[in-house]
C-alpha cells in the first residue's frame, strides 16, 4: 500500500460531504443554520481549491486535471471495458472533482446572494440556488456512481481509501 | 466490499428520493385556510404591506398561508406569513 490522499484531501473531502449533507437537510429549517453551514462550505472549497494549487502530490489539480482529449481517449477506453488504472484520479474523476468543487461554490454563491439587500426574496436568485443544487446532487450521484464502478473494476475500495489514505501499489497498465 | 459500495448507493439514491417527495411544505408555519377559493388575493396582501412601507420581493403559498418575502418598513429583510382568509400576521417557528 502507498500513500496517496494526504491528511487535508481526506478531511477536507469528509468535512464537504458532512457540510453539503447538513445544508441540504436545513434547507427549510428556521434560523440561520443554513446560511452559515453554506459558509462554513465555501470555506472548505475554497481550502481544497488553495490546497489544489499549493498542496503536493496527488493532491494537485496539476497532477490530476487532464486535458480534454486525453480525458476523451480514457472516457472510450472505459466504454471498451479496458481503463488503465490510476494511482491517483483518473482522468474522468478528476474533471468530477473540479466540476464538483466548482457547483459547490456557485450553490454557496447564489445562497449568499439571496442574503443580501438587493436580491433578498427575488425569484429568480432562488430558483437558480434550487437549480444549481438539484445540479449538484446529480454530480454526487455520479461521482458516487463512478466510485463504486471504479471500486469494482478494479478490485479496490476508493471509500476506505479516502479514509485511510492509502492504495494499493500500482501495476503496469493492461496490454 | 463491491456488493457493499451498491448498497450504499441504492440507499442514498432512495433516501435522496424520499427528501424531494417530501419536500413542498417547508413546515415553518401552517394557516388552516381551507380551499384557496376562499382566500383574498395576493395583491390585496402586497397592497396593504405596501401601504405599511414594506418592499415586496415575493409572495408564495407555503402550508396554507401567504408567504412573504420583502424588505419591512424599517428596511430589514422580512420572510413573513399571512393568514390567507384574515390577512394577520401568522407567527414562524422561529425568529
Amino acid at each position: 500500500m502507498v500513500p496517496v490522499w494526504d491528511l487535508a484531501v481526506r478531511v477536507l473531502h469528509w468535512s464537504l460531504v458532512l457540510t453539503v449533507a447538513a445544508a441540504w437537510l436545513t434547507r427549510h429549517s428556521p434560523g440561520r443554520w443554513h446560511e452559515w453551514i453554506g459558509y462554513a462550505t465555501l470555506a472548505i472549497v475554497a481550502a481544497r481549491a488553495v490546497w489544489g494549487f499549493l498542496g503536493r502530490g496527488y493532491a494537485l489539480f496539476a497532477q490530476f486535471v487532464r486535458a480534454p482529449g486525453e480525458t476523451a481517449d480514457y472516457a472510450r477506453t472505459v466504454l471498451a471495458g479496458r481503463e488503465a488504472r490510476y494511482i491517483g484520479h483518473n482522468p474522468l474523476g478528476g474533471w468530477m472533482v473540479v466540476a464538483l468543487l466548482a457547483m459547490v461554490a456557485l450553490v454557496g454563491f447564489t445562497g449568499w446572494l439571496y442574503t443580501t439587500d438587493r436580491y433578498w426574496g427575488v425569484p429568480w436568485v432562488e430558483e437558480l440556488h434550487e437549480t444549481l443544487s438539484d445540479i449538484l446532487f446529480a454530480f454526487v450521484g455520479l461521482h458516487i456512481i463512478g466510485v463504486a464502478f471504479t471500486s469494482r473494476k478494479h478490485r479496490e475500495n476508493l471509500v476506505a481509501a479516502m479514509l485511510h489514505g492509502r492504495k494499493r501499489e500500482g501495476e503496469p497498465p493492461p496490454r | 466490499m463491491s456488493r457493499k459500495i451498491s448498497a450504499a448507493v441504492l440507499a442514498a439514491t432512495a433516501i435522496a428520493i424520499a427528501s424531494v417527495q417530501v419536500a413542498g411544505a417547508t413546515g415553518l408555519a401552517t394557516c388552516d385556510s381551507g380551499s384557496p377559493d376562499g382566500w383574498q388575493p395576493q395583491e390585496k396582501l402586497a397592497a396593504m404591506l405596501k401601504e405599511k412601507g414594506w418592499e415586496i420581493r415575493n409572495i408564495k403559498v407555503d402550508g396554507g398561508c401567504y408567504e412573504v418575502y420583502a424588505i419591512d418598513d424599517k428596511g430589514e429583510r422580512a420572510e413573513a406569513y399571512f393568514h390567507p382568509v384574515t390577512l394577520e400576521r401568522v407567527e414562524t417557528a422561529s425568529e
